[in-house]
This record gives structure tokens, sequence and C-alpha cells, in this order.
């Protein structure tokens, strides 16, 4: 081949490029380190840290203070710690006064592993329950304070001398005890909205019946066994809303702080756990092995660091523009498709066909409709009407009739094309 | 600082060691241990930023060829160096194989190679090289990226040289040298032979037949000397992208088959390119020289997004050019650009040049015009029918006002400008 591109061009070529220079002799340099010390670039990560690690800092510090300076509160309802007005923190911490140690649980694992006898066990609610939690808290030794319970609950506990009430009686009547148990004598009075037990055997003693309650029943329920079994109607004299009430405190402070220990039992809806076991799964394993997971995390975290160090930066490539040269055209089909303009899509693509044949059939450019006509006729031996109308017809009505318009222009095209 | 697979390793190997003694105190101990044998090792790795580093790169290459960076690696610490130096170049210039594994005593030196295949025109940079210096534990590695300037030219591919060797027959033709011999080919007087049988009897030259006892034709050869000036316009028009390639690559290769074929015929070639101001120039290099000057200069070109300024480029071409020559002009036949920036000062031009317009046609444009798939394709068919009557129509004035226009398809383009280039020099119109 005779043009060389590759070959340098000589030194003297005149040809003065406005751009790079010409030279294509190269210098090669010699270059060694970056020019920075350790002390420089320690001062260099110092500049470029500092301000992060600044922020970092502060944001530790607000959120260390603020852990500090609020106690930890909940929103669930009654709850030991929740110091809103369905919380029970009044009533916690008076009993934590009178020297009763309470722990909160929320776990059923949790409570009945805590329930030993010489205990108070306090139930809150049994709605979130499984029928063998259930079985697992009545299992236990504990004294029972229920709050509320259900059949299951209460039947259990009580050796089914006792059930569910029917009381409809009025919440604002203020209800006597009417009965010889020492605590609700000792707390007078008080107030309940709940439907009352109803006792169905020995054993079983209710008290505070209400203005309208059948026989057998009353809002507050003690049963005498193994165990001493306490049972409430209503939860919400606990609830540091009404606990000043009446003599709703009394009754509360006596039921709950008979014993030193009392296990404060809040059921917590995900609970599934029902044995104080711990969790099943970790049980069968072998006690090395969250020490082995440890390490391991160890390794995850050298392997991390063993791939994620890059072997210099990125390189860049200063791309070139990707606009397609048929951008325009396409835009300018869907402009026509949008506004559905038919007449002037088919009168474009009538003139190309047009253009095309007069150039085939040697005509000018400007050749007039009848000559343009007359030459294909002669050339195609269709009849004349058919090709003027093809040509020079009105617009297409629809879609349809612009696709079928636009093959018919392609086949006369052949037809010219290749007679 | 970074660490290496061996690291990793002696972190795993610990799990035999928590295995014996399970205990928490045992992972932590490993942990120590690892990251205390990491800082040993850096502390003995030899500083990557002791090591000289040279570089050696060709100056120039064609596109699709190969070209080879050399670095020379110069261990000048008192340590041995084991490390891995990449040699970054940026992805269009197509380095394969760039990492390279390197163990040194004090005092030598390595050379490492990497094969370019630039994958684009223009200038191709080199970027940083970076060492990555291992310990001799080779746990932990020190690195450094160092900037090493190299530039690799990467000169256009000039794929149309293949439609040379025929252009140069048919010029050869012209000029005499084969047997055909008629005339009209070319305008200019050459010398007299002999008459044979094949030869116009037109051309017969009677008086000097007269004065000799055999019959002597007149022999003609096409102009030597002429001037051609190809204008590359690298506006935004030039932007576009047809086909896999900007609209200018197009352009770049059809003015360098032209600038071979008349650099042959003997014309002299220019070369500038033009969007607002002149963004390259090629001028005065003949025979041997031309190519390549024309090859260095095109290389680095990029289409600026700007609008181009006509009357500068006609005002620059008058400036050049004091004599009658042939411009070509290598731009668009956009309508709408060609209508506000070439049409008001073509005119110019042609009173005094042979101008010729060279365009690059989309093919995908041709593609939509045939598509009858569904509705959308035929709107989008009436809209490239309607881009195409507006070519027909632009190229029909330039046309009327005396220029040369020449379109064609990518790889069209080249030997479509060189046969208007020959058509018009056998015509004797340049």
């Amino acid at each position: 081949m005779t043009a060389r591109l590759d070959a340098p061009p000589p030194p003297v070529s005149a040809s003065a490029s406005s751009g790079a220079p010409v030279t294509t002799s190269y210098v090669p340099v010699r270059v060694m380190g970056d020019g920075t010390t350790a002390g420089s670039r320690a001062a260099r990560r110092w500049r470029s840290a500092r301000w992060p690690l600044a922020v970092l800092l502060l944001v530790a510090i607000v959120a260390g203070l603020a852990a500090l300076s609020r106690p930890a509160v909940s929103s669930t309802p009654l709850a030991p710690d929740n110091a809103g007005p369905g919380g029970a923190r009044a009533l916690a911490q008076v009993l934590g006064d009178q020297g009763v140690t309470v722990e909160y649980v929320t776990a059923t694992a949790d409570a009945v592993s805590r329930a030993r006898a010489g205990t108070t066990l306090l139930v809150t609610s049994d709605l979130n329950l499984l029928p063998e939690q259930v079985d697992a808290l009545l299992a236990t030794d504990a004294d029972l304070v229920l709050l509320e319970p259900g059949y299951d609950l209460l039947e259990g506990a009580t050796d089914l001398s006792a059930t569910l009430g029917d009381d409809w009686s009025s919440p604002d009547a203020l209800r006597t005890p009417e009965c010889t148990d020492p605590d609700a004598v000792a707390a007078e009075s008080i107030r309940s909205s709940g439907f009352g037990f109803t006792t169905t055997g020995p054993g079983s003693l209710v008290c505070f019946p209400g203005d309208d309650s059948p026989p057998d029943t009353g809002a507050y329920l003690v049963h005498e066994g193994d165990r001493r079994v306490v049972a409430l109607d209503d939860a919400g004299l606990l609830s540091n809303a009404r606990i000043d009430e009446d003599g709703n405190a009394a009754l509360a402070l006596r039921a709950l702080g008979r014993h030193e220990t009392l296990t404060w039992f809040v059921p917590d809806l995900l609970d599934t756990t029902s044995t104080g076991d711990p969790a099943v799964g970790a049980a069968v394993l072998p006690p090395w092995v969250a020490v082995v997971l440890v390490q391991l995390l160890v390794v995850a975290l050298l392997a991390a660091l063993w791939r994620g160090r890059r072997l210099g930066p990125l390189v860049t490539e200063d791309l070139p523009v990707v606009v397609r040269a048929a951008e325009t055209t396409r835009g300018r089909g869907r402009l026509y498709r949008r506004s559905r303009s038919r007449g002037h899509a088919a009168a474009g693509l009538r003139a190309h066909s047009a253009d095309r044949i007069a150039s085939r059939l040697g005509l000018p450019r400007s050749a007039a409709a009848p000559a343009l006509i007359d030459a294909i006729v002669r050339a195609t031996h269709r009849p004349a009407e058919q090709v003027a109308h093809l040509l020079y017809g009105p617009p297409p009505a629809d879609d349809a009739a612009l696709l079928e318009l636009a093959r018919h222009l392609d086949q006369l095209e052949s037809e010219v094309f290749h007679p | 600082m970074a660490l290496t697979w061996r690291a990793v390793a002696l972190a795993a190997l610990g799990v035999v060691a928590v295995l014996v003694v399970p205990s928490y105190g045992t992972v932590l101990l490993w942990a120590l241990v690892v990251v205390a044998l990491c800082v040993l090792d850096v502390m003995l790795a030899a500083s990557p930023r002791q090591v000289a580093v040279e570089r050696r790169v060709p100056g120039s290459v064609r596109l699709t060829g190969r070209a080879t960076s050399q670095l020379v690696v110069t261990n000048l610490t008192g340590r041995r160096l084991r490390a891995v130096v990449r040699d970054a170049w940026a992805p269009s210039a197509g380095a394969q194989a760039n990492r390279h594994a390197v163990d040194l005593p004090p005092g030598e030196s390595a050379r490492l190679t990497t094969v370019l295949v630039p994958t684009r025109r223009g200038d191709r940079l080199a970027d940083r090289v970076t060492i990555r210096s291992a310990g001799p534990l080779g746990l932990a590695a020190r690195q450094v990226s160092l900037v090493v300037p190299g530039r690799l030219r990467v000169l256009p591919e000039f794929a149309s040289r293949r439609h040379l060797p025929s252009r140069l027959a048919r010029l050869r033709e012209m000029d005499g040298r084969s047997a055909v011999q008629v005339r009209g080919e070319g305008t200019e007087f050459d010398s007299l032979r002999e008459y044979v049988i094949g030869d116009d009897v037109r051309s017969i030259d009677w008086r000097a037949s007269a004065r000799r006892a055999d019959m002597v034709v007149r022999t003609w050869r096409p102009e030597r000397d002429r001037r051609v000036l190809l204008v590359l316009d690298t506006s935004r028009t030039s932007a576009a992208r047809v086909g896999d390639e900007p609209r200018l690559d197009a352009s770049i290769e059809a003015a360098l088959l032209l600038s071979a074929l008349a650099g042959r015929a003997g014309d002299r070639v220019e070369l500038f390119a033009y969007d607002r101001s002149v963004r390259a120039r090629v001028a005065g290099a003949a025979g041997p020289r031309l190519m390549p000057a024309l090859a260095d200069a095109l290389a680095p070109i990029e289409p600026a997004l700007l609008e181009t300024d006509w009357p500068g480029l006609v005002g620059s071409v008058h400036q050049r050019l004091s004599q009658r020559a042939l411009v070509v002009l290598l731009t668009t036949l956009d309508p709408a650009a060609v209508e506000t920036g070439l049409l008001p000062v073509v005119g110019q031009l042609t009173a005094k040049h042979q101008v010729v317009v060279a365009s690059v046609a989309d093919p995908e444009v041709a593609a939509l015009r045939e598509a009858r798939d569904g509705v959308a394709e035929v709107y989008d068919a009436a809209a490239a029918a309607r881009v195409e009557l507006e070519r027909t129509a632009v190229r029909t004035v330039l046309s009327q006002k005396g220029v040369e226009v020449v379109e064609g398809l990518p790889e069209e383009l080249a030997p479509r400008l060189a046969d208007t280039y020959l058509a018009l020099k056998a015509a004797g119109r340049l």
C-alpha cells in the first residue's frame, strides 16, 4: 500500500496544526514517588477527615445526651415503664418504694421461668396468648393476679370454680365489697366497667357486685387453692389515669404487694415461647458455635478489606456524543403521529414517490402532474384514474388507509423500476 | 496499605485455634496477631515511593492497530521489591493485561509491556501507574498511584484506502501512461506521438504530420499542480452519530482518500478543519509527507457543539487561495443548517472556485423510509420521505449555484467523493 499513515512525519513538516503540536518525538520522563511524605499524607488525611469526624462526634454527643436526659418510656398499655394515662408506672413505682422487686417481662418463657412459688405473677392481658402459653402460665407455682382474663385462663386458674360473668351494671356506680376478703374490705369502694366474674363452685369468692349484677357475680374474684389467684374484670383500675380513684390503689397494692417479688408480664403479640427453656434451635448447638461465628465474622471483615481496596483509581473516558442523526426524523414522525397528520404524512409519501418515479422516467423535477401521470401510464399500463388517485388523490381517512396508500405507492414504484 | 489473600487465610486459620480453645479471648488474640503481622509486613515492605518509573509510548498508532506502552521500573530501595504494577489507560486505549507482577532485587530494573489496541481516534492519555508493594510475608502491601505522563495519538483508521488502488488505476489511465489515450481526457497538451489505429482522428496534429512522413497525434494529460482545499466542518452537525461513529469520522475517511488520490495526481492538497475557528490545518505538505501530516492533524479533532461560522469559513478559504482551486466542503446537507449557513455564502465560493459539497447520508433514515410494518412505522416513513425530499431540494439548489453535491452512506462517501474528483479532473474542470 502506498499511503502509510503510521510513519512518523519528518520533523520539518511545515503543517502547523492549531491544536496539539505535531511532534511525535517523545521524551520519557522518570517519575519517582508522588511528592508526599508520611507526615504530609497524615496531615492530608486529617484535613479531609476532620469535618466528617467532627459531625459524627457531635451526633454521638447529642444522641448520648438525649438518651441520658430522657428515661426510657414505652407506650405499651399497663407497662410498668409507661408514664402515659394508659400505663402503670405510678403503681410500679409505689410498689418499688414499698420494697417489692418488679420484674417487667414480655415473653411467656421469661414470665414462666421467673414465676416461682412465693412470688406474684401479674398477667395484664391474655388476648395475645396462645393456648400452650396459657397452659405454661397455669403450670407455674406463683400467685396469680389476672386482669380481664379469658375463659381458659380464668377457669384454669380457679379449678373451674368460677367463670366469666354477664354483668351489665352501670360503670359509674360506686360498688362496695359485700364480702369478707380483707383486701376488698380495705379498698372499701371501686368502680368497674367490666362484665364481672361468677362463681360456679366452692373455693372462689367474688366481691364488689354492681347495682344490676346477677347473683354470685362481682368485679373482683379471689380463689384460694394451692396458691392465691386474684382476678379483676377491669384492667383500667391499675392505669395511671385511674389508680388514684376510689379504693383502686389500695386494692392493687394489696393484691400485687403480697410477695417480695412481682413478675409483671405484659404479653407481646410476636412472642411464641411457652417454656422456660431458651430457644430450641440454639439449645442443640454446641457452645463453641457462637465463638466460631465471631471468628468467621473477623475473617469476612478482612476479606472485605482485601477485596475492597482497588489497585489504583478508576479511569474515566470522555465519551463522544451519542445522539443519533436520525433522531430528528423519528421526532418528526412522532409529531405526525401524535397530531394525526395523515394529510401531511400522505403528501410526503406521495411527493417522494413522484420524485423518484419522475427521475426514473427521465422527467424533470418540475414536471406537471398530467405529464407524470401520462409517463407512468405508459410505463405500467395502469389506468390513468388509478395512478392519479394514488399520487394526487384525497388524503387518507384513517391510519389503515394511510398504510394501504404507502403499500400501493411501493407497488407502483416497483412496477416503474422493474417493469 | 492493602491486604492480600494471605491475611484472610491467616485469619481463617484462626477458626482452628478457636475450635481448640473456644473462647472470645482466642478470637481477640488471633485478631491481634493478624493485625500485628500485617503491620510488621507493611513496615518491612519496600517503599513504592522509592521506585522510579519511566514510560515509553510510541508517538502514534493507526486505529485498530497495536501499540505497546513500556514501563521501566527501577527499584531504588534497599529492599527486595515484590509488587504488582498496574499501567492504567483510558478504556478506549484498549489496554490488555495491564497488571504486571514484579520481583526486583535492590537497584535492578524491569521492563513491563502493556499492549494497547485503541478503539477510538484521538489522543489517548495514560492514567496513573499504581504500585502495590507487598512485604516479605505477603500479608499486606503498601500502595501508591503515580502520575507518569504518556500520550498515544490514535490516527484515523483510513479504512477507505482499499478504494485507492482502483482510483489510482483510473488516474493512470487518464494520465496517458496506459494505452487508452483519447482527446478529452484532460486538457493539458502533453506530447506528440505516432498515430496508431484507434486513436481519435480529431487528435491528429496536421501541421506536425505535414513535417514528417508519419501521422502524428497530440496527446493530452490532466492538469497537474492544481490546488485542492478540503474543509472539514467540525460543528455540531458533525457530532451526530451515523451508524456507530460520529459523522465527522466518515468525513475524515473521505478526506483522507481524496487527499491520497489528489496527492498522487500531482495536485497540491491543503486541509483545514473549521467551526468557529480553525481547529486543524495542513498546508504545504506534499509527496510522502502529506498523508502522515494529514493523519496527525486529523487525529485529535473532535466535534464542537457550536454552529459553523460560514462567513468566517469562506473568509479563511479566500485567505488561503489566490487562484482557482477545488474546494471540497465536508459538511452536512441538513436542510435547516444549509439554508441558514451555507446557502447565503456559497455564491462567493463558486464565483472563484469549483466547489464540491460532500455529506454523509444516514442509513437509518433510509431504513425508516422503507419500513411498512405498522401505522407508527408509516408515519416515520412519511417523515423520512419528507426529509429526503428536503435534502433533494437542497441538492438541487446547490447544483443550480454550481456546486457539485456528493452524498453517500458512511462507507460509500469516500469512494464517491474520489470518483467525483476524478470526473472533474477528467473533464478539466479543476
